[in-house]
């Protein structure tokens, strides 16, 4: 029986959307059919009308036009009239029929006043989460661009002071100095990290992907990064990579990634140890790894890792110095190039990062590392 | 094309406080004869007068901005050629490509480090002279 109803259902919509759309005869006669299909069947009106009420509604959803909405109607009740025909000539629920027509639109209009307004009402939540991130967007990079120039005199006051233009400054005084110009530099990071991830989230992070050779983009990385890692004593050496293999990616973009990658290394590897940077290609993508013999990634720490302003130890960012961003940015950076990240890390022994990213078909001859 | 080393430069910025840093940085760190001007206008009163071999220009100005002046500094005789280097807290990939269109040689981004800021103009002036 249930099967029945379905299937005169299904019959039903199709040809009440094909009259609503193009009218003619053939719809009408196979409303005229599922009528007296639903007599033999021994269904009541009642059962029919509900029929027809399902389909209308589904209909105009499907339609998505609620301004028309009264005029389909109109249109659906010729066609349900068609639907009643068999059961008008029996004299079966004549009356009945016409009584529950009437019913019928009234709770249509209700039903359909009800979506209607729940679709108003979603319309307006969507298109007020739009403005406001629009708003929140507009916001963040208005005040980082706005914090950036008074922070550029503090900065570089800081930084010509510290430079040792003034002499005979009394130690305790370059001590604070260094202090202030550190923390400047932090500031300086997070208004970049924090700008750049308002561009990725809203989308205005432009990406230009193009063949990039993975051997001399690396040497090129290390040779940026070299004065960074001396700082804490640590050299990178680029342990390994097949030679002429391209990948995928944004050279700029992907720079920043392995310029984040190789600085946490710097950060948490023992004093005069080296890191090691290899590539290896492996079915139909490359794989970059850096990998230092830190202190390992805590286990309880690991599946907060590429969260923002996710540190193992809070202490890590004020004796570090990041930003708590960089690894975020790097995971959004690598997925928009098409591309995974992800570490494999070992307590005490130490943990590599790696970033895959599509190879490319032929090698980049020429290109731009 | 050699020009011999780099000497003179005309720095062109709005915000007093950067002025200050700036100059500070690329006198007394870099060693450079430096004047200064307030704005595209300045620069341009002034630019012909003080030969300069390099101009640092900030890009958002008041009045006259960066590429506004760079292109009103390619129609004065004296500083056609002059080369320009554009100073941005608005430095994104597409910005920088942006400017070098609009004929700048490069672009620093701010905040700068002061220490660096003179060896870096070098570093683009040497491969401008290659």
């Amino acid at each position: 029986m249930k099967t029945t109803l379905e299937e005169l259902t299904a019959r039903y919509s199709r040809a009440l959307q094909s009259y609503l759309e193009m009218g003619g005869e053939d719809a009408l006669h196979q409303a005229y059919q599922v009528g007296r299909d639903a007599l033999a069947r021994d269904l009541g009106v009642l059962e029919v009308a509900a029929l027809h009420q399902e389909a209308l509604v589904s209909t105009l959803l499907q339609m998505l036009a609620p301004t028309e909405s009264s005029r389909i109607a109109k249109k659906a009740s010729e066609f349900f009239a068609e639907t009643l025909a068999p059961f008008e000539m029996t004299h079966r629920g004549f009356q009945e029929a016409n009584a529950i027509l009437s019913d019928l639109n009234d709770e249509l209009r209700r039903r359909v006043e009800v979506i209607l307004r729940d679709y108003k009402v979603a319309q307006d939540q969507i298109d007020q989460h739009k403005k406001m991130e629009r708003m929140k967007d507009e916001f963040i990079s208005l005040v980082s661009h706005e914090l950036r120039t008074p922070l550029t005199s503090i900065h570089a006051s800081l930084g010509l002071l510290s430079s040792g233009l003034t002499t005979g400054l009394p130690e305790k005084a370059r001590q604070l100095l260094e202090v202030a110009h550190r923390n400047s530099q932090r500031l300086v990071r997070l208004i970049g990290d924090v700008l750049d991830l308002q561009k990725i989230e809203s989308g205005t992070m432009p990406f230009e992907l193009r063949p990039v050779e993975i051997g001399p983009f690396l040497e090129q990385a290390i040779e940026a990064n070299e004065a960074y890692g001396a700082q804490f004593g640590v050299s990178f050496v680029l342990n390994g990579v097949p030679p002429r293999i391209g990948i995928k990616a944004d050279p700029d973009r992907l720079m920043q990634v392995i310029t984040n990658l190789l600085s946490n290394a710097a950060k948490f590897s023992p004093s005069y140890r080296t890191v090691l940077v290899a590539a290896q290609r492996n079915a139909g993508v490359v794989r970059v790894t850096v990998t230092d013999r830190g202190p390992g990634i805590p286990e309880e720490f690991r599946a907060r890792i590429f969260q923002r302003f996710a540190q193992a130890d809070s202490s890590t960012t004020r004796e570090k110095g990041g930003t708590g961003l960089g690894l975020n940015i790097s995971k959004a950076i690598v997925e928009r190039m098409g591309g995974h990240i992800g570490f494999e890390t070992e307590v005490g022994v130490g943990t590599t990062f790696y970033v895959e990213l599509p190879l490319t078909e032929q090698s980049p001859n020429g290109a731009r590392a | 094309m050699a020009r011999g080393a780099l000497k003179r430069i005309l720095l062109v910025e709005d915000d007093p406080d950067i002025q200050t840093v700036a100059e500070l940085a690329l006198s007394a760190i870099g060693g450079f004869t430096v004047e200064v001007c307030g704005s595209g206008r300045d620069a341009l009163d002034r630019a012909p007068g003080f030969h300069p071999d390099l101009v640092l220009l900030d890009v958002m100005m008041p009045g006259m901005d960066g590429p506004t002046a760079l292109k009103a500094l390619r129609q004065l005789p004296e500083t056609s050629k002059t080369p320009v280097v554009f100073m941005t807290a608005r430095a994104q990939p597409h910005e920088v490509a942006q400017y070098k269109q609009l004929g700048s040689l490069d672009v620093i981004t701010k905040p700068f480090e002061p220490a660096e800021l003179a060896a870096t103009l070098r570093r683009i002036w040497d491969r401008y002279e290659e």
